[in-house]
């Protein structure tokens, strides 16, 4: 799978949602590298459930830092249908590669429009920058 | 977080409550602010000694202490370890998001508002200091880590005489930043290896007669309403750090999400 920031799209509070052309009506779901650096270091996540329904802009899991738990917001809605197990024993490996590895859910999208109502990697980039 | 400009501060101080109640006022306070809330400064205490769980913590593992598997249980929406609420003050902080682009901890509010706990208790003869240590256990280097948060040490944890006597978390949604913490000020029956503020060498009433801040008229000479007043105190200057805030007394009734909560 090869994701890279430039064709992802952005919710403001750093998600992030990537559509393969394999399968169109597939969201992959993750965090970004701002986000990331900002949660500093990792402690745990808490993961949806295959099957759990998620709305766009609503909370669908959290993560715990050092200092602080932060919610984690669904850029898209629909039905959960893969759920990356396997991250939450290697949480360390999203400073390294929150893009490919570090994604952490699929979502079978119920409205695909809800992804023009997100940001695209330059006007992301210009909040962080800003931020 | 960079320093906000002119901010509505309000303190509200309630009675002590039952723990599900202390937690729902501290979560209905985070999920009712908006950009235009107040900055709010809770002080609070505990009807019953409570064990306040990390927010992923399994509730099974208290049985890793003797003594607290009968003690009233309740989750917190923060991380970190179990805490003890006895002989304790408890304090929130809500700060209402301006942005959903605000992620993760504020180091800067965090590290004041210790900062500014520390410099006070030094100010009354103990040696307050941050700690830089860690036992933390994190995703690059997992480890076993005690149950009780006060058994833990993470940055900026307040340390006396190598005990630690305040500690926080925050929690961060779309709405804004909580942050609680625990002032240990006596040692609990519950917990006897944890000693609090006032059973370690300088804390006796002499120096509290002796080395007061200057916090206005004091109506008694209750421990609680004495430390609740340094408290507040300091808590205001820890957050001057990050926000300039015009501070004005609150009670429960000035706060719609609250209108419905009921005291156990």
């Amino acid at each position: 799978m090869s994701i890279v920031p430039e064709n992802l799209h952005y919710l403001d509070s750093h998600e992030w949602a990537h559509v393969s052309a394999d399968e169109p009506g597939i969201a992959t779901v993750g965090i970004s590298s701002f986000a990331v650096e900002q949660l500093t270091d990792l402690v745990f996540m808490a993961l949806p459930k295959v099957g759990q329904e998620v709305t766009a802009g609503h909370e669908f899991g959290e993560v715990e830092s050092v200092k602080a738990v932060s919610p984690m917001y669904s850029p898209v809605s629909g039905t959960v249908v893969g759920v990356h197990e396997e991250l939450v024993n290697r949480l360390d490996s999203l400073n390294q590669d929150p893009y490919g590895n570090g994604w952490i859910m699929k979502v079978k999208m119920s409205d695909p429009s809800e992804l023009t109502k997100l940001l695209d990697w330059p006007t992301y980039k210009h909040q962080c920058e800003n931020s | 977080m960079e320093v906000r400009s002119a901010e509505r501060g309000v303190v509200l101080i309630t009675p002590p409550f039952q723990g599900t109640t202390n937690m729902e006022i501290d979560e209905a306070l985070l999920a009712g602010a908006t950009p235009d809330s107040p900055v709010v400064l809770r002080i609070y205490r505990w009807r019953e000694p409570t064990l306040s769980l990390g927010h992923f913590q399994v509730v099974e593992d208290r049985g890793e202490v003797p003594g607290l598997g009968d003690v009233a249980c309740v989750r917190r929406k923060t991380g970190g370890g179990a805490i003890l609420h006895d002989r304790e003050l408890t304090y929130s902080l809500i700060i209402p998001a301006r942005s959903a682009a605000e992620k993760g901890h504020s180091e800067k509010l965090y590290r004041s508002v210790h900062n500014a706990i520390a410099k006070g208790l030094q100010s009354m003869g103990w040696d307050a200091v941050l700690s830089e240590t860690c036992t933390c256990s994190t995703a690059s280097n997992p480890k076993l880590e005690p149950f009780l948060c006060f058994s833990r040490r993470s940055p900026v944890d307040l340390i006396v005489e190598q005990n630690k006597v305040l500690g926080s978390a925050q929690r961060r949604t779309k709405f804004g930043l909580l942050q609680h913490g625990s002032l240990l000020l006596r040692r609990s029956i519950l917990t006897p290896s944890l000693p609090g503020l006032l059973d370690l060498p300088n804390g006796n009433q002499a120096n509290l007669e002796d080395r007061s801040p200057s916090v206005g008229t004091l109506q008694t000479q209750d421990e609680t309403e004495v430390w609740t007043k340094h408290l507040v105190f300091w808590l205001k200057l820890g957050v001057s750090q990050v926000l300039q805030c015009g501070w004005q007394p609150a009670t429960m009734a000035d706060f719609p999400t609250l209108e419905d909560m009921k005291a156990y």
